[in-house]
């Protein structure tokens, strides 16, 4: 696949689209975070203005609420929104390919047009106090009864589930099985007797992950999403949406950024250390390489290859380019550092979970090693 | 090309590769060189950039040359195949039987204002090279001895300073953009090959190579190692695919940008990238004999080669046209 040409769009058709998002972005004013306004209430009120003009889901089928374009075409809005200096696009890509992928044609229809307008939010409920990297490992059991389960366990890290609805749920629907083929996936409404949810103040004094308390509650056999057992394939595949930078929203967030270093660099050229124009540059070059790369994971896709292993390769370079990008920021704006910090350095602080998200470093190693080059285990 | 086409000319490169590609450092010699570039002017693809338009995309030349990086070639597939042949076909130059190369500062940098302290790069079977000034002329210039490279696969020959330079035509300004370009994007495929390459190289020593009773593949530090190598070979071969295109399908100075992201990330990466296979080899890739330096000296003067990293990163930071 790597070894014959790839076709990264048509270039007339995605500069139509960068100028009709510019044009868009002219009549439509970025939104002003209220100085009290919770960080996720801002994006969810930019969220539902990007949708209005027709900007979320971009890859999405149109009876799913989308605009039935490839994911270059989001690649292009992405990539333009940093540009644009404009916040990212919802972190929704991820969410909304595992409903594709896995759900039924009632549930893409009941869920995803609400879910790209903005109407429901969603959060995940994957990882758990004993089941992080070893994400196999989860206990949260749901029990069958007739027609319904009861769920009983505990979910951690579960972004944003105080601003959220609905829960994309990982649950044991077996006891006996391998791990691999005893996990269901369910949509749980959070609103559900049973459930509580207690946010986690992060080491950047946010509130983003939660904790997820389930006591007995009751979900709907319609409310399971594909068969008992999928609930693997389904986090599988979800997480190899999550570690590319694109469907997380990562791209336009980085792009923001090193927008701002560039415009810096532009004014004060002559005023910077040599040094530190080189770290610039070297973030410029880190976040071109990143878009490349979604770009030609995109290209691969729609050429016919399947989301495999290598999307442990994209969530490494996505943490070497947030890593360097949030570290480079505050060597430039070291104002930042000041008192109690500003937010470049709550960002900062934030980039260093880059590397534990979603699988650490560590276990992306461990994929590449075993699943893509057949490294052979020890012993 | 349609796709059928280009994977019978890559499959040619590939078996050429085979067929000539030296594995070891001492068969590296005159009569190998010849015979090399005898079998490359057979597979005759020196069309394939020298008509308009041409029959090969700046992709495909670029995946070319990756595939030429692949393993350590003496033929001049970049310089008499990929690199003069496109200067000619941007000038509209009527053919001719000669078969140039291309001069680059003795620094190895595109040329100055003028035509002077010039080598002939990739020289293996040319009979002249073209060089490129910043105002846009090129010229023909005559080949004197060969001259020492670090890269021992890579025929340079020196450029007498009194030889006569007879001008063979003007780039436009554009053109003169995608001819930087091009030229960037093809060296860094090339580099882009033979780090990939050789991580894979690497990759099969860990699976069979047994230490304290085990393959050393199955330790993880050795694994996290070639991970880490992997990683920056896809980010290497990502970033110059979309350059390559980007000269196929976008504006020239969007393309130069491109290139030059292309160049500034492959400089330190695959040269990263071939460290770390080095280190898996351990010993034996510290010998003459071995494969190894001839990859490392590749890939090391291929990362000062046209675009430093020192020199382009600073000038990355500041916005220009990229979008």
């Amino acid at each position: 696949m790597t070894s014959t040409p790839l076709d990264f769009g048509n270039p007339v058709e995605l500069d139509r689209l960068r100028q009709e998002f510019r044009a868009w972005l002219a009549e439509h004013p970025l939104p002003e975070r209220q100085s009290d306004e919770p960080l996720p209430v801002f994006l969810h009120r930019w969220h539902r203005l990007l949708h209005s003009g027709g900007w979320v889901g971009l890859d999405v089928p149109e009876r799913y609420g989308g605009r039935g374009l490839t994911a270059l075409h989001q690649v292009a809005i992405s990539d333009e929104l940093g540009a644009c200096r404009a916040p990212g696009v919802p972190r929704i890509g991820y969410l909304a390919h595992a409903l594709l992928e896995f759900g039924s044609e009632e549930q893409r229809l009941r869920f995803l047009p609400r879910m790209l307008a903005g109407d429901e939010v969603w959060c995940q409920g994957f990882s758990e106090p004993g089941a992080g990297s070893d994400l196999a490992g989860m206990s949260t059991f749901a029990e069958r009864h007739d027609g319904h389960y009861t769920v009983r366990g505990q979910k951690l890290w579960t972004s944003y589930a105080q601003y959220s609805g609905l829960c994309l749920l990982l649950a044991r629907t077996d006891r006996s099985a391998p791990a691999h083929k005893s996990i269901s996936a369910f949509v749980l409404p959070l609103d559900r007797p049973g459930v509580t949810v207690r946010p986690l103040r992060a080491a950047n004094g946010d509130d983003e992950f939660c904790e997820l308390f389930l006591d007995d509650v009751r979900v709907e056999e319609s409310e399971r999403i594909g068969v008992e057992g999928v609930g693997w394939a389904l986090a599988m595949t979800t997480v190899s949406y999550e570690r590319n930078a694109l469907d997380t929203g990562h791209i336009s967030k980085y792009g923001l950024l090193v927008e701002r270093l560039r415009r810096f660099a532009a004014e004060q050229r002559a005023g910077l250390p040599d040094g530190l124009l080189s770290r610039i540059g070297r973030c410029v070059v880190d976040y071109e390489v990143l878009v490349a790369h979604a770009r030609r994971r995109t290209a691969e896709r729609l050429a016919g290859q399947v989301a495999g292993p290598e999307s442990s390769v994209d969530k490494l370079l996505m943490t070497r380019t947030e890593q360097r990008l949030y570290d480079t920021a505050l060597e430039v704006f070291p104002a930042e550092l000041a008192g109690e910090g500003g937010e470049l350095f709550g960002d900062y602080l934030y980039s260093r979970a880059a590397s534990v998200y979603g699988g650490t470093s560590q276990i992306q190693r461990n994929i590449i090693a075993k699943r893509i080059l057949h490294l052979p285990s020890n012993g | 090309m349609d796709r059928e086409e280009f994977v019978l000319v890559r499959d040619m490169v590939r078996s050429l590769a085979t067929r000539h590609g030296v594995t070891s450092a001492d068969e590296v010699k005159p009569s190998t060189r010849a015979a090399a570039q005898q079998a490359l002017d057979e597979l005759d693809l020196a069309e394939l950039r020298r008509t308009s338009p041409p029959a090969a995309t700046a992709q495909e030349c670029a995946l070319l040359a990756e595939e030429h990086g692949r393993r350590p070639l003496t033929t001049s597939l970049l310089g008499t195949v990929l690199l003069a042949p496109e200067l000619l076909r941007l000038l509209g130059a009527s053919t001719s039987p000669a078969i140039p190369t291309i001069a680059f500062t003795r620094e190895l940098r595109f040329p100055g204002r003028t035509p002077t302290d010039l080598v002939a790069w990739d020289s293996e079977g040319a009979d002249s090279a073209l060089c490129v000034t910043t105002d846009g002329t090129v010229s023909r210039v005559e080949l004197g001895p060969s001259a020492p490279s670090t890269d021992l696969v890579r025929t340079v020959r020196a450029v007498p300073s009194d030889a006569p330079v007879e001008v063979v035509g003007q780039l436009a300004a554009d053109d003169q953009l995608r001819w930087q370009a091009y030229a960037l994007v093809v060296v860094t495929a090339e580099l882009v090959g033979a780090a990939g390459s050789f991580v894979e190289q690497a990759v099969q020593y860990a699976r069979d190579r047994r230490q304290y009773g085990q393959a050393i593949g199955s330790f993880q530090a050795v694994q996290h190692l070639l991970a880490d190598a992997t990683v920056l070979v896809e980010a290497c071969t990502s970033v110059t695919r979309y350059a390559a295109w980007c000269l196929d399908n976008e504006p020239p100075e969007r393309a130069l940008a491109a290139a030059r992201v292309a160049k500034a990330e492959v400089n330190s990466s695959a040269l990263e990238a071939v460290y770390a296979g080095m280190q898996v080899f351990g010993g034996i890739a510290q010998t003459w004999e071995h494969i190894a330096h001839l990859y490392l000296r590749k890939v090391r003067l291929g990362s000062t080669l046209l675009a430093t990293t020192a020199e382009l990163l600073p000038a990355l930071a500041v916005p220009e046209v990229t979008r």
